[in-house]
């Protein structure tokens, strides 16, 4: 159910305009329903949340799932303006031509190392072109509001709500 | 613990609410009087015109909640409580905006904190924006009157830490500080206010106006969305809204409305827009100009134990800095401090992975003050500009070499505050620096630090201005007491009045003046419709 996705208008029409494309051919199906966007987020989350997500191997796919389902709620409760404007960047992020242009790599996100895509994000995060600023900040705020949306997930850092109204 | 529920109790005892997104078939409405929007402007309108003997249908596009549903989650409370899930940001995505949309508006999701409009911003609007009838005299016994109202009053209690490092560091520096007045009855201090009060102890117009309203026979409408206004000859003719369904998406349903006099409480960026794509008459393209306290945030860590999410969100300020140079001077700032929830705090801050982590881990030890950027005084920060599109509408707010000016200096203040109350280490939002260790440290970085558009952490909760009041036509959309400059039976009552920004959080403000200019028009309209 969360909440926070801020790409932009600009992005998509950049990208578009260099990659010669039309960028709405059709309406883009909603990325929290769509595998490649759970495949997707599920590479960029541990890159995130490392250092918050726990080392044991079942634990820690349990709270990733976590994560990509509060993702996907959160996309959900977006105006729908800024859930294509999402659904865009994650097109172009499995397009191969798109993801020569962002990323200056055709390898699919999915087959990358982790410090392939901690370069990836820190090129984009100190980019000089807004519009690879703008695709990390909404990335970053989509993946850290929905991991600390959770609950389950307050423990690491000491929070709790307060438990006078609970049933 | 039993808490008493104003809405449900006054839902069971016949209130007229009609939740548009049950309605099936379009509807046509009448009264003495429509209000578009529940916030502080409308919920406080609604209330003065009903007790009148007029009435009142309030339309709101949001959806009526209660304290039952506030369950002191920010997953809950932003999707349900917020504009766009608070996920609304400028058109350029540099500043997160965080407004109502709800039965209450803002109200019910704000952090209680109330203040007078300060004199310089009277003085400002009087000798440059042509408003008149509106001195700290005049407005007093307005202030007053919704003080008493509303519960208004010095917050006695000690402040918790969060607010605590804000005071010490400005005991420290012998800077200007101020205890907070909040609007707060039976409050328990638990620190939740921006997710809706859940035990009622908020005096928001959820549960005083809006409900006085609707026990002397206002109707309310939510979920149903203004979208036109139809006009001709000078006059309002009615009103057309779109029933939303609960993911707040058109449902097709149309109502429309029908009234004496009209009034826009929708807010500073609805009120404008709806003017804007109604083609109400604009000759001098006054409408949409907005201000928003743009805020910088610095993060402290403490080696003590700060749970800035627990207690009065705010309850300290300092204005050390908003008028040093004067009102038209170089930008001012005031300090407060944000509470600290994670989502709030996850999102507002920089990196990921293990420094983003490390930071998260110290969630309890971090104290994070908001300076708030004074803009709309001079042309260092003139304000932002609403237009429409498409699909609704986008805030350009262009960020200039003033306005990063302006925000050097507040990084350099809260970083000197918050190293003087003891903190450890400061991170101002803003990419590119290192984690700062002592003042000096931090003087020399900040000094040199490279800010700028999406490098650096902005953020607003107070939207302001859209739709100027004054007397002087070339500047002004509506007169001094709201009333529309081109459209007889109109008014206008919200923040978009201010011709800028106020250099205060404005919910007091907009508290006083509606009332003094609901009380007004209430005597023009009785004679009229009684």
């Amino acid at each position: 159910m969360q909440r926070r996705t801020f790409l932009t208008g600009a992005f998509v029409g950049t990208a578009a305009l260099a990659l010669g494309v039309n960028l709405y051919p059709n309406k883009v199906e909603a990325p929290a329903e769509d595998l490649y966007s759970r495949l997707l987020f599920s590479v960029l989350v541990p890159v995130f949340l490392d250092g918050m997500l726990p080392e044991v191997a079942k634990p820690r796919e349990i709270v990733i799932n976590r994560t990509l389902d509060a993702i996907s709620e959160a996309i959900k409760v977006l105006p729908s303006e800024q859930q294509q404007e999402l659904a865009e960047l994650l097109g172009q992020l499995e397009s191969r031509l798109g993801l020569l242009l962002l990323s200056g790599s055709v390898t699919p996100l999915i087959m990358r190392q982790p410090q392939q895509l901690i370069s990836m994000l820190e090129s984009w995060r100190f980019h000089y072109l807004q519009l690879l600023q703008t695709a990390y900040l909404g990335l970053r705020e989509l993946v850290m509001a929905s991991y600390y949306a959770c609950p389950e997930h307050w423990g690491g850092i000491g929070y709790a709500k307060p438990s006078f109204l609970l049933k | 613990m039993s808490i008493s529920d104003p809405i449900e109790n006054g839902l069971k005892g016949g209130w007229l609410h009609i939740d548009a997104s049950t309605l099936q078939v379009s509807r046509h409405f009448e009264a003495d009087v429509v209000i578009v929007g529940t916030g502080a402007g409308g919920g406080v309108a609604a209330d003065i015109l009903t007790q009148a003997g007029l009435k009142v249908i309030m339309i709101e596009a949001g959806a009526l909640k209660s304290s039952k549903d506030f369950d002191m989650e920010e997953r809950t409370a932003y999707p349900n409580l917020y504009q766009q899930a608070a996920s609304m940001k400028t058109a350029d995505k540099g500043i997160s905006i965080f407004q109502g949309r709800t039965v209450g508006g803002a109200t019910t999701i704000n952090w209680t904190t109330s203040i007078r409009t300060p004199e310089p911003t009277l003085d400002f609007w009087a000798k440059e924006k042509s408003v008149v009838g509106l001195d700290t005299q005049s407005l007093a016994p307005w202030f007053d009157t919704m003080e008493q109202q509303l519960n208004i009053s010095t917050w006695l209690y000690e402040p918790n830490r969060n607010n605590g490092a804000l005071l010490e560091g400005c005991n420290k520096l012998g800077w200007q500080s101020t205890v907070i007045k909040r609007n707060v009855k039976g409050c328990w201090n638990t620190g939740y206010c921006g997710m809706g009060c859940p035990v009622n102890a908020k005096q928001s117009m959820l549960v005083t106006t809006i409900p006085s309203a609707l026990d002397a026979g206002a109707q309310l409408i939510s979920r149903a969305k203004v979208m036109q206004i139809e006009h001709s000859e000078g006059k309002v003719t009615g009103l057309k809204a779109q029933v939303v369904n609960t993911n707040f998406e058109p449902r097709g349903t149309t109502l429309t409305f029908s009234a004496k006099h009209y009034i826009l409480s929708a807010g500073a960026i609805h009120t404008p827009a709806l003017l804007m794509r109604s083609n109400t008459p604009d000759p001098f393209e006054l409408l949409g100009r907005t201000f928003l306290h743009p805020s910088l945030l610095s993060g402290g860590i403490y080696d003590e134990q700060i749970k800035g999410h627990s207690g009065a969100p705010q309850s300290i300020y300092s204005d050390e800095f908003v008028w040093r140079d004067g009102a038209s001077g170089d930008l001012g700032y005031k300090l407060e401090v944000a509470p600290v929830h994670p989502v709030l705090v996850a999102s507002k801050t920089l990196g990921y992975g293990q420094s983003h982590a490390e930071l998260m881990k110290n969630f309890n030890r971090m104290q994070v003050v908001i300076a708030l950027i004074r803009d709309g005084f001079n042309e260092q920060c003139p304000g932002g500009q609403v237009r429409l599109t498409d699909s609704g509408f986008a805030l350009d707010y262009p960020l200039t070499d003033g306005f990063w000016q302006g925000a050097k200096r507040a990084f350099l203040s809260m970083a000197e505050l918050q190293f003087a109350a003891g903190a450890k280490q400061v991170r101002p939002m803003t990419e590119g620096l290192p984690q700062l260790n002592s003042w000096a440290e931090a003087k020399a970085e900040i000094e040199t630090a490279d800010l700028g558009l999406l490098r650096t952490v902005v953020a607003s909760a107070h939207v302001m201005g859209g739709c100027p009041m004054g007397e002087d036509r070339l500047i002004s959309m509506v007169n001094s007491e709201g009333s529309s400059h081109y459209l007889e039976n109109l008014s206008v009552m919200d923040g978009s009045v201010f011709p800028t920004s106020l250099g205060a959080n404005p919910q007091l403000s907009i508290y006083a003046l509606v009332a003094r200019n609901a009380s007004l028009l209430a005597q023009r309209l009785k004679p009229v419709v009684g």
